[in-house]
This record gives structure tokens, sequence and C-alpha cells, in this order.
């Protein structure tokens, strides 16, 4: 592999563009001095812990290590997506639910994709699994996350509306639909317009990344297809999941708004 | 009572300990109407969003035409049994798509002749039908939640204040419709404050003072 080391005192360079940030917030006035620098810290800590965790996991190569921090991964992304609806049931309710939304997308998106597609040796790589299972598990979790906020707010603002659904004999799946629609469309639009746009505005980080690191540009190029695709099939599996289980949350089993 | 064509028995609701419907019987014919009168607060609405089975009963049972509601079916019978409530929430749409909502809901398309006779059964114009729901005055919102109600071809009404929202005109034209309502067969069970509305109304008359149902004196 070809590539431009960065050495560490040249790293700390780029740190001075958050100074430009936190200088440009204290003039204006916006009071996100603070958020930025422990932004700062906290990015460069957890990507510095993690770099170092990638190395121990890619030198073991055990197949148990490499599910572990898969795990670890869903259980924080679920944990994350639970905790973001406000209107909704607590966290400590939603997150089995987020953990059975997030596990099967991301399930649905990798599988597949590892035994048909991508095909590593040995065939839990952690090189291959943890990178591309990670961007499934965060994709999954913010779906899930929207799709919870916009449905438990909705069932809150809209509660007249879906009793007099409920009122003239409508099934809660008939109440519920048309605000189920409008958050899942809500939550795959960026998706798609990814799908639209990549290439012509952004070249996508991971395709940047391989090419940076001397990937030919057309095998890096079908690595970000590839990615992409898995990335619609997460995003719409982890969607109408949350939406169903939103569904069981917010109805009763008599039919009665909760 | 062999002529009931709905009949709560016993109905009780608790919430958070308290009793706010303390076993409260009422049962209703057709073509006859029912009122209860309370003050706020006295639980009366609360009794009828049990009977629509909009909130959960702790205890007591509703039959309608003899049967259980879960033998019936919770969406049938919330057909058959119609709830109209004080401040009906509109549709997005036009007048003449929250009419057609109900029968949507079992895949039955309303022509347009139908949404006319409805509209017209509420006393409206059908020009009215193209007008946005939500740009209604509060005594139009009312006849067209009847209305969209009425699409169903309910037997029972379950009318939670129907007249409270609205000044004593409006009001008047709602008592005129349930009162022809019923004239044409539909059983009405009716919650208001207002003694004058109920008397109005006429039929069996009940109060309701915290959560016990009595029923009241003969209609003066």
């Amino acid at each position: 592999m070809s590539y431009v080391e960065i050495p560490l005192w040249r790293l700390a360079i780029a740190v001075l563009l958050v100074g430009v940030a936190i200088l440009l917030s204290r003039f204006s006035r916006l009071a996100l001095e603070k958020d930025l620098g422990l932004g700062a810290v906290r990015a460069a800590v957890q990507l510095i812990a993690i770099g170092y965790a990638l190395r121990l996991l890619f030198a073991a190569e055990h197949p148990v290590a490499v599910f572990a921090v898969l795990a670890a991964m869903w259980v924080v992304a679920a944990w994350t997506s639970s905790r973001r609806a406000k209107h909704g049931p607590p966290s400590r309710v939603l997150f089995p639910y987020a953990l059975a939304a997030i596990g099967v997308g991301a399930f649905v998106a990798l599988v597949p994709v590892f035994v048909l597609v991508m095909r590593p040796r040995p065939w839990f790589e952690a090189r291959y699994v943890i990178p591309i299972g990670g961007m499934m598990l965060s994709s999954a979790m913010n779906v899930v996350a929207q799709v919870f906020e916009r449905l438990f707010a909705s069932s809150r603002a809209e509660a007249a509306t879906l009793e007099q659904y409920l009122a003239l004999g409508a099934t809660p799946e008939q109440a519920f639909a048309p605000y189920v629609k409008a958050a899942l469309r809500a939550a795959l639009i960026p998706t798609i317009n990814g799908l639209v746009t990549v290439g012509l505005v952004s070249l996508p980080g991971m395709m940047t990344g391989q090419i940076l690191s001397g990937t030919a540009p057309e095998q890096a190029v079908r690595y970000q297809l590839v990615v992409m695709y898995q990335l619609v099939a997460v995003a719409a599996v982890a969607g109408v999941l949350a939406a169903t289980f939103a569904r069981r949350l917010v109805f009763t089993r008599d039919a009665q708004l909760r | 009572m062999a002529s009931a064509l709905l009949a709560a028995r016993d109905v009780t609701v608790v919430r958070d300990g308290a009793r706010i419907v303390d076993r409260a019987s009422v049962s209703v014919a057709p073509a006859s109407i029912l009122t209860i009168q309370g003050a706020s607060g006295s639980g009366k609405s609360t009794l009828l969003r049990a009977i629509a089975t909009l909130i959960p009963m702790s205890e007591g049972t509703v039959l309608f035409d003899g049967r259980e509601v879960r033998a019936i079916g919770i969406t049938e019978y919330r057909r058959r049994v119609a709830y109209v409530p004080q401040l009906p929430a509109m549709f997005e749409g036009d007048v003449a798509e929250n009419l057609r909502s109900g029968p949507r809901f079992r895949g039955a398309i309303l022509g347009r002749a139908e949404v006319i006779a409805l509209i017209g059964r509420v006393g409206l114009a059908a020009d009215l039908l193209e007008r946005e729901a939500s740009d209604l005055s509060g005594g139009e919102r009312l006849r067209v939640a009847l209305a969209r109600a009425l699409a169903n071809d309910p037997r029972v009404l379950l009318l939670d204040e129907p007249t409270a929202a609205l000044d004593p005109e409006a009001a008047n034209v709602i008592l005129d419709l349930v009162l022809a309502l019923a004239d044409s067969g539909t059983a009405i069970l009716a919650v208001t404050h207002s003694v004058e509305h109920a008397a109005r109304l006429g039929g069996t008359r009940y109060r309701m003072t915290t959560g016990v149902l009595s029923e009241a004196t003969a209609s003066p």
C-alpha cells in the first residue's frame, strides 16, 4: 500500500482548523466554543482509542473478538437511538425495539454482502467486517432514531385525529398509515439523495479513503457502490421495523391510544 | 332490557387510583334518546369514551345487539356505534374527503351522490363539499363530523357535548338534527352539561355526579 503517513505533530496542525471555528464562534457570540473544544477532544480520544483497538483486533483475527466488537457497537447504537425520542416511551422501554430494528436491518445488509459479494477471507476478517458493520449500524441507528422521534411526536400532536380515525372504524395500521408513510419517506430521503448525487456532488468517505490508501479507483468505486446499496437496505428494513414497533407502542391491543 | 340495542353494564373507569366512573349502567333502544347531564369533571365524557371503546374500562361490559364488543370485533363495533367528540378533528383534505374516510377504512368508496346525500342529512349545502375541512366554523365542523360518522351507517350515535362549543343558534340546529336522527331510527346517547339541552332532547334522562349515575327527574 502506498500512502503518505501523517506524523502526530502534523496532525496537531489540523487542530488549528477547529481553532478557526472556535474564534468565529466567539466573534459571532454563538457560545459554541466549549462544545467545539470538547467535541474535538472527544473525537480525538475516541478515534485514537478505536485506532489501537482495531490494530489489536486485526492482529488477533479471532471471530469472537470481531463479533464482540460488533455487538458492543450494536448495543451503543440501540441505546443512542432509544434515547433520542423525546415524546415517546422511556429509553428502557424503547431499547429492545431499537436493538431489534437495528440488528435486523444491519443483518439483512451485511450477511448477503459478506457471503456473496465481498467474500473476505477469513469470512470474519476484521478489516472488512468492523468498518462496514459500523457504517450499517450507525445508519440504522439514525433511521431508527428519526422514525421513533417522528412517530411518537405525531402520535402526541395528532392524538385527536388518530382517535377520530379509530372511532370511524380504522384499524391502528390504517389510522397510523399517513404518519408512518411520512416518517419513512423522511428517513429514506437522505439515503436516496446519496444515491442520486454520489459522484456528482460528493465523493464518499470510504471511497476517498480507499483511493488515498492506494486502492485502484475502479475497485474503490465498486466497494462504494456495494456499501450504498447496503445503506438503502438498512434504512428500509430498520425504518419499517421501527415504525411497526412504534405503532405497537402507540396503540393498545384493543386499538386504543395509549 | 330486551329492546336495548346498546347496553353498558357496571362500567367502571379507574385512573390513577380514582374512580372516574363508578358502576354506570345505561341502555338505549333504537329510535330513542338517552341523555346524561352533569357538571364538567363529573365523569360523563369518560363514560361515553369508555362505551365508545376509546379508553379501557376497569370493569363492566358493553353489549351491542346482545353481543359483547370482543365478539363483534372492535372496528366493526365502532362502525355500528359512532362516537362524535365535542371538538371533532377535521382530517386533511376537503369535506367530501372527510365524509369518505369511514367507509374507505373498510374498502368502500362513496360515490358523489352518496356524499351529497350525507351532507344534506346534516343540513349543509353541497357546495361545502369542496371546502377545505379545516377552514370550517365550529358548528359546521360538528355537522361534518356527524355526517362523517353517519357515512358508516351506524345504529347508535354517542355524542359528547354536541352543543357546548356552539352559539345558541348553531346549538339549536344540532339539537333539531339529533332529534331527526332519532326519529329516523338511530339510538342516541348524548352527554351534556346543559340541563336545558338535555330537556330539549327529551327521552330517558340521567344525571352524573362524581362518577355515579342516577336517574334524573322526568322531563318538564
